[in-house]
C-alpha cells in the first residue's frame, strides 16, 4: 500500500491563552517571617479584595508552585483578571503587621517561558 | 552530546566589532545589529529606524551595519562615520555573550583574538531528571487541535510540558484551595520521563544536531509515543527569528517547541509575546 503523502497543516492563533502565569516573590523587610501555601493563597486574596471588592477576590487563581523557603510561586489567573491581580500585588505593603512587598520576576502567557529566565543567567 | 561552548567578554569596545580582522576571521556572513534608546541614537549620530514597537513617541531606534559590505569598502565614507562614530562620538562597551560555529578544530583562536579583554570561556550547564509515574495526556499527531474524549489539544500539551518543568503539581483535585490545575484529559501515566535541560548560549547548529538525535531515538521501536524539544530565546534580544525585531512588554518571550512521533509526524509550536512580529 502507498506510503500517505505528507501533509502539513498551520494554524496560527492571536492571544490564545486563557490564562497569564506570573512568577513572583515576596520579600520581607525583617527576616524569619514563613509563610505555608494556604497562607500565602490566602495573603493574594485578601490583597484583590481589598483593591477590587468580594467579586475579584473569587478571580479563579491557582498556585502552580510554591516554595515556602524562598517565598517564591508561580500564579495562574485567567487573562481578563491579569492586570487586577498584578495590580494588587504591586499595592500589597504588610502582612500581619510586617513590612512587605511583592517582586514580580516574570510574567507570560505561556508556562513553559517561566521555567527558564535569561535575565537569571550568571556569567560573573 | 558537545553543546559547544560560548565565550564570555566583559566590556568589549563596539569597534572590535567592526574591525577588518575580526571580520575576516570570524564572520562569514552577518549584521551587527544594535537597539538603542532615543538618546544613545542621538549620540552615537549613526542611521537606523524607528522600533515597530515604540508607541507614539518614538524611544528605542535600531541600527543595522551590514559587516560583509562594511569590511569590503573600507576606505568608504560609511565604514569611516560608523568607525568614528564607535571608537569617538560615543564609545560604546558591552558585556557579550560569543559563540562561534567552528568547522576546524581551533577553539583558541576567540580566547586569544581577545585576550586583551577579559575572555572566559564557558560550558552550557547540563541538568537532568527523571519524573515517575507522571500523568501525561495522551496525544494524537493528526489532531492538532485535540478529540474530545480521544485525544489532547496541542495548546493543552504546551501548557503541561509548562507544568512538568517546572515542577508543578499535575494531580489537583477540582476543590483544592491552592492549586486547580490538573493535566489535560485524556491521560496516561507514564512511568518513567527523562527531563533534560542545557543553558547558555547555544548554537543553531548544536540544536539541529540535538534534534536529529532525538528523531534517532524512534530509529528502533520505543514505548515512548512521542518526544519534545523546546528552545528559548533571550528576553532582551534586539531580533527573534532571521531579523524580526523583538521587543519586551510585560514578557520577552520568544520560543519554539518540537514534539516528534513515534511515526516521524511533528508538531512545532512557535510562541512569541505581545513585542513580536508573527513567526515565519
Amino acid at each position: 500500500m502507498p506510503a500517505a503523502a505528507a501533509a502539513y497543516e498551520r494554524i496560527v492563533y492571536r492571544n490564545p491563552s486563557e490564562h497569564h502565569y506570573m512568577k513572583v516573590h515576596l520579600e520581607f523587610q525583617d527576616h524569619g517571617i514563613g509563610l505555608n501555601a494556604a497562607q500565602f493563597k490566602q495573603l493574594l486574596i485578601s490583597a484583590l479584595k481589598d483593591l477590587f471588592g468580594e467579586v475579584d477576590a473569587a478571580l479563579p487563581l491557582d498556585i502552580l508552585t510554591y516554595e515556602e523557603k524562598t517565598l517564591s510561586a508561580i500564579l495562574r489567573i485567567c487573562s481578563s483578571g491579569l492586570v487586577k491581580l498584578w495590580s494588587s500585588l504591586t499595592l500589597l505593603g504588610s502582612y500581619k503587621g510586617k513590612k512587605c512587598a511583592f517582586r514580580v520576576i516574570q510574567v507570560s502567557p505561556f508556562l513553559l517561558a517561566l521555567s527558564g529566565n535569561s535575565r537569571e543567567l550568571v556569567l560573573n | 552530546m558537545d553543546s559547544g561552548p560560548y565565550y564570555f567578554v566583559k566590556d568589549l569596545p563596539l569597534h572590535e566589532l567592526i574591525a577588518h580582522e575580526f571580520i575576516s576571521t570570524f564572520v562569514k556572513k552577518g549584521k551587527l545589529i544594535l537597539s538603542l534608546d532615543k538618546d544613545t541614537y542621538e549620540e552615537t549620530g549613526l542611521q537606523g529606524r524607528p522600533s515597530q514597537y515604540s508607541g507614539r513617541k518614538t524611544m528605542k531606534f535600531i541600527v543595522s551595519v551590514d559587516l560583509m559590505d562594511l569590511s569590503s569598502k573600507l576606505d568608504s565614507k560609511k565604514y569611516k562615520r560608523i568607525s568614528w562614530a564607535f571608537k569617538e562620538k560615543k564609545p560604546l562597551k558591552f558585556d557579550f555573550l560569543l559563540a562561534w560555529h567552528q568547522t576546524g578544530a581551533e577553539g583558541s583562536t576567540m580566547m586569544s583574538y581577545f585576550s586583551n579583554y577579559r575572555i572566559q570561556e564557558r560550558q552550557p550547564k547540563i541538568a537532568l531528571s527523571t519524573v515517575t509515574d507522571l500523568p501525561c495526556p495522551v496525544l494524537r499527531s493528526g489532531e492538532l487541535r485535540g478529540e474530545p474524549e480521544a485525544s489532547c489539544s496541542a495548546q493543552e500539551l504546551f501548557e503541561w510540558l509548562g507544568a512538568v518543568f517546572s515542577n508543578a503539581e499535575l494531580n489537583n483535585e477540582p476543590d483544592n484551595f491552592i492549586s486547580t490545575y490538573c493535566c489535560p484529559q485524556p491521560s496516561t501515566v507514564v512511568a518513567k520521563a527523562y527531563l533534560c535541560t542545557i543553558t547558555g548560549f547555544i548554537l543553531p547548529e548544536k540544536i539541529r544536531l540535538l534534534l536529529e538525535q532525538l528523531c534517532r531515538y524512534f530509529d528502533e521501536p520505543k514505548l515512548a509515543p512521542w518526544v519534545a524539544l523546546s528552545v528559548q530565546g533571550f528576553a532582551d534580544s534586539p531580533v527573534s527569528w532571521r531579523e524580526n525585531e523583538h521587543g519586551f512588554r510585560t514578557g520577552g518571550e520568544h520560543l519554539y517547541n518540537f514534539v516528534v512521533f513515534s511515526n516521524r509526524d511533528y508538531w512545532l509550536h512557535l510562541a512569541v509575546g505581545a513585542g513580536d512580529d508573527c513567526p515565519p
